[in-house]
């Protein structure tokens, strides 16, 4: 199962005015790695030409990237009030 | 005066737990949580162990939303074209309820709704964006500008607590603290449950793998059977992920799905939720100052989780920890005092009980768990013992002695060295 049909089974409330993650775009065009991409189990982290491009919409909250990041690209907060993954199972 | 006794930030088994157990004592406790229901965000592998709960919630096992009561449990060990695994059902399982599975959006807004009747407020929908610290005090919580103050906050973040890392309470965390749990829920009927696994209609089956089919990744993997479906997910350490750089967490379980042995369990099932989720791994080294002037931290925030690579257990250790800092909340408001040398009392508590006798015992586990050996030659070797034993191919047979041997030397494995490996994986687990 593909994961972009995997990440449709997930209930969101996106946040449209507020982007919880943040990248520093600068910084990933450096980044020797772009471990980001492997870690990130939501395929938030994709590149395309060989440049980073990040989006949160998909976002699981689990903190991955936090953490993958070893560059201080990456700054993460917690989604505004009830906004983001919604789990009906957990 | 503060607005509260407590504020608990987070509706997780541990902050639930803590919720209830002081305001069932009387304190004046407020409960937030970022999601909305309380828990939404929450995610688990699925099997809550022990009887904790009953401390708080004497009559938890007749009215939480249980999944199944466990009375078999699997270890497995999986290579590209076997699984082999060791199938334990027991009566004394079935008689003493030792687990259940459960689903955490339905299990955590029950804890959420028993702390409101215990006397908790309940907030669900709140991010609380920081802590309020004066004096090097936590002295309460802001969200949206507004500042609640409490004698205590208990911070139940989970495992990405980014309130703790933002105020310095602890570092951020590391890679060989954590593994990335990638899990999916598959529908399947409860006939079809009962029947591909031997079940009656409440009992419960929880299967736990060593996958050894991932090329050079130490993979593990659970597969558990609710009501009406089925938990499945793997665990990836980050450490190990990093070192692979090449393969996606999302892809990892599609592997383990697809094995021969795990496929024909799914079969028909249709994916209804897929998540993820950190869990903490790295035992007593990660387990940051869990209290302070005004704070104590529980439950995965705290690192409190157990893993041996077979044995995956966090819940538990949650609910405990929550109880044991609910306690010593309630003692503190009898002394009056919430600094950091009075709620030191949770962590001498916290000694005396499995939570941190446990990641004690097994400070060293991480020398297993991470063994690459554990993953990438025992489930071969072992795999060619029993092929060696139980294949007759009408050659002349031989003693186990020598099948150990030539199955080692095949895996490039000296006598020497995997007897050594056994002895210190003997001592460690």
């Amino acid at each position: 199962m593909d994961i972009k049909e995997r990440l449709g089974k997930v209930k969101y409330d996106v946040d449209k005015e507020y982007a919880h993650i943040t990248v520093d775009e600068n910084i990933c065009e450096k980044c020797p790695h772009h471990f980001c991409v492997m870690a990130c189990p939501a395929q938030c982290y994709t590149l395309q030409d060989g440049k980073l491009v990040f989006q949160y919409e998909d976002c699981v909250e689990c903190g991955t990237c936090s953490i993958a990041c070893d560059q201080g690209s990456v700054t993460w907060h917690y989604p505004k009030a009830g906004k983001g993954v919604i789990y009906k199972y957990g | 005066m503060p607005d509260y006794d407590a504020i608990v930030v987070g509706a997780g088994n541990a902050g639930s737990a803590a919720a209830i157990s002081m305001a069932s004592k009387g304190l004046s406790v407020l409960l937030v949580d970022r999601s909305d229901p309380p828990g939404a965000k929450n995610l688990s592998g699925g099997v809550l162990w022990g009887n904790d709960l009953a401390q708080i919630l004497p009559k938890w096992q007749s009215e939480a939303p249980l999944e199944r009561f466990i009375d078999n449990k699997k270890i497995g060990f999986l290579t590209e074209k076997s699984s082999i695994v060791i199938d334990f059902k027991t009566e004394i399982f079935r008689e003493n309820k030792v687990g259940y599975t459960v689903l955490r959006s339905k299990l955590d807004p029950w804890m959420a709704k028993k702390a409101k009747e215990a006397g908790a407020t309940v907030i669900p929908g709140i991010t609380v964006e920081s802590l309020v610290i004066k004096d090097r005090t936590v002295v309460g919580v802001q969200e949206s500008g507004d500042v609640i103050t409490s004698n205590v906050v208990i911070l139940a973040e989970g495992i990405n607590p980014r309130l703790s890392i933002e105020a310095g309470l602890r570092g951020p965390l590391q890679d060989w603290e954590v593994s990335v749990g990638v899990k999916e829920i598959i529908k399947l009927s409860p006939q079809k449950i009962e029947d591909r696994f031997n079940l009656t209609p409440n009992s419960g089956m929880a299967s736990e793998y060593i996958v050894g089919n991932m090329g050079d990744l130490n993979i593990g993997a659970f597969l558990y059977t609710n009501k009406d479906s089925i938990s499945l997910g793997i665990v990836s350490p980050m450490e190990e992920l990093r070192k692979n750089g090449v393969t996606h967490t999302y892809d990892i379980i599609e592997t383990f799905k697809e094995h021969p042995s795990i496929a024909p369990l799914i079969e028909g099932g249709t994916v209804a939720e897929y998540g993820a989720h950190l869990i903490p791994e790295g035992g007593l080294d990660m387990v940051p100052q869990v209290y302070g002037n005004g704070y104590m931290i529980v439950g995965d925030a705290a690192g409190f989780a157990f893993s041996n690579g077979l044995v995956l257990q966090g819940m538990n250790y949650a609910i405990l920890s929550g109880i044991v800092a609910g306690e010593t909340a309630v003692e503190a408001k009898t002394r009056n005092d919430f600094t950091s040398k009075s709620l030191s009392a949770y962590e001498e508590k916290l000694q005396n009980t499995y939570v941190l006798k446990d990641l004690k015992t097994f400070k060293d586990i991480r020398k297993v768990t991470g063994n690459k050996n554990m993953y990438t030659v025992y489930p071969k070797m072992l795999e060619g013992i029993l092929l060696e034993m139980l294949w007759e191919r009408g050659q002349p047979k031989k003693k186990v002695r020598d099948i150990l041997g030539s199955c080692a030397t095949d895996l490039k494995m000296s006598r020497l060295k995997t007897m050594t490996d056994f002895y210190y994986i003997y001592r460690r687990m």
